[in-house]
């Protein structure tokens, strides 16, 4: 299996079947795979708040879902973490490209992919970090136990060493 | 034109109708009537999460067959106009959105919304493909129109203009008691 193909498997472990997300190259080859399966709903939300707010409206009513963003969306989404998932206690892994590292072409995106996990430590998320597949199963197995163990989001920064990098 | 419908009174006419379904509540004084007007495991309150009200009733609404009610405000969903726009993508039928339409920011001072100045919320719903949606200004119309849309296939979004009355109590905080009183009422 490949990183894409470890992800889905995980998220269908862990029978998280509603996935939102804001559309991003890189993680195109994860929520092609997702939209391709029927097992799965993928919502595609116009914003990532919104996006926290579908899948806790989802995890609610006992489905359990996630959310897949770019870290550039992930500082539009801080409010809903802070005054929603934090406070209702609700585990919703979050799937972030992390951009902003080695092979970054564009400044733009280099501040706030560097401050996306420092604002995960303030918030008191756990994250972690994807730079090969080695282990890869074994952590995003382990990621999404302690999300629900914990009732908190977990965050998954997938980097350009992973996934390839956007395709400019 | 004399606006005459007040939140507390429409909210209790929405409670006698909804039966069990899940109502999501816009923060502040709409959550704080909501719990006033009949407590109940399947109310979900929130208490920050700006804009994102109707929103959670989307992702509740695709994933279960219940009625889903959303009672959201002007400015709520002002802030995430998009959310109107993913709500008519994926259209499911059995959300009912309403919108408390005070025209204002009603907690942070009275200062005048958008829908004060000319925009349209359901006219915004009808182009983003939500083909159901009213405008209502008294609780008969409201009676009227809510009923229906408990019965007959949605998404529909019922602005319904509102006269701003003065506060209730803030209710209890209890965040993580609202999601887990919904949730379990789901899983058992």
């Amino acid at each position: 299996m490949n990183w894409a193909e470890t992800i889905v498997k995980a998220l269908k472990d862990w029978n998280t079947s509603m996935i939102v997300y804001v559309p991003d190259i890189s993680i195109h080859q994860v929520t092609s795979l997702i939209e391709a399966d029927p097992f799965f709903h993928l919502v595609s939300a116009t914003r990532e708040e919104e996006a926290i707010g579908i899948a806790a409206g989802a995890y609610a009513v006992g489905r359990n879902s996630a959310v897949f963003m770019q870290s550039s969306g992930f500082g539009n989404c801080v409010n809903a973490l802070a005054s929603l998932c934090i406070p209702c206690r609700t585990p919703i892994p979050l799937f972030i490209n992390l951009r902003g590292g080695v092979g970054e072409f564009n400044i733009a995106q280099v501040a706030m992919g560097r401050t996306t996990r420092p604002i995960l430590d303030l918030l008191g998320l756990v994250h972690f970090t994807l730079e090969d597949e080695h282990k890869m199963d074994l952590l995003m197995d382990g990621a999404l136990k302690l999300c629900h163990a914990g009732r908190q989001p977990v965050a998954i920064c997938m980097t350009q060493l992973l996934h390839g990098g956007k395709i400019a | 034109m004399g606006v005459r419908l007040l939140r507390f009174e429409a909210t209790k006419l929405i409670l006698r109708h909804a039966g069990n379904s899940p109502i999501v509540g816009n923060l502040g004084p709409t959550s704080d009537e909501l719990r006033h007007a009949g407590h109940r495991d399947r109310n979900f309150y929130t208490y920050g999460s700006m804009g994102l009200c109707s929103s959670i009733a989307l992702g509740m609404a695709l994933s279960t067959t219940e009625r889903i009610i959303s009672l959201d405000g002007d400015g709520s969903l002002l802030m995430n106009l998009g959310g109107i726009a993913t709500i008519g993508r994926e259209a499911p039928k059995n959300l009912v959105v309403v919108v408390w339409d005070n025209e204002q920011w009603g907690q942070t001072g009275h200062q005048a919304s958008h829908t004060a100045q000319g925009t349209d919320l359901a006219q915004v719903a009808q182009s983003c493909g939500i083909r159901r949606t009213a405008m209502v200004d008294n609780l008969e119309e409201l009676e009227s129109i809510f009923r229906t849309a408990l019965d007959e296939d949605g998404p529909w979004l019922i602005v319904a203009k509102i006269q701003e009355a003065e506060y209730m109590p803030v209710a209890p905080i209890e965040p993580e008691l609202t999601l887990y009183r919904m949730r379990n009422s789901f899983t058992g």
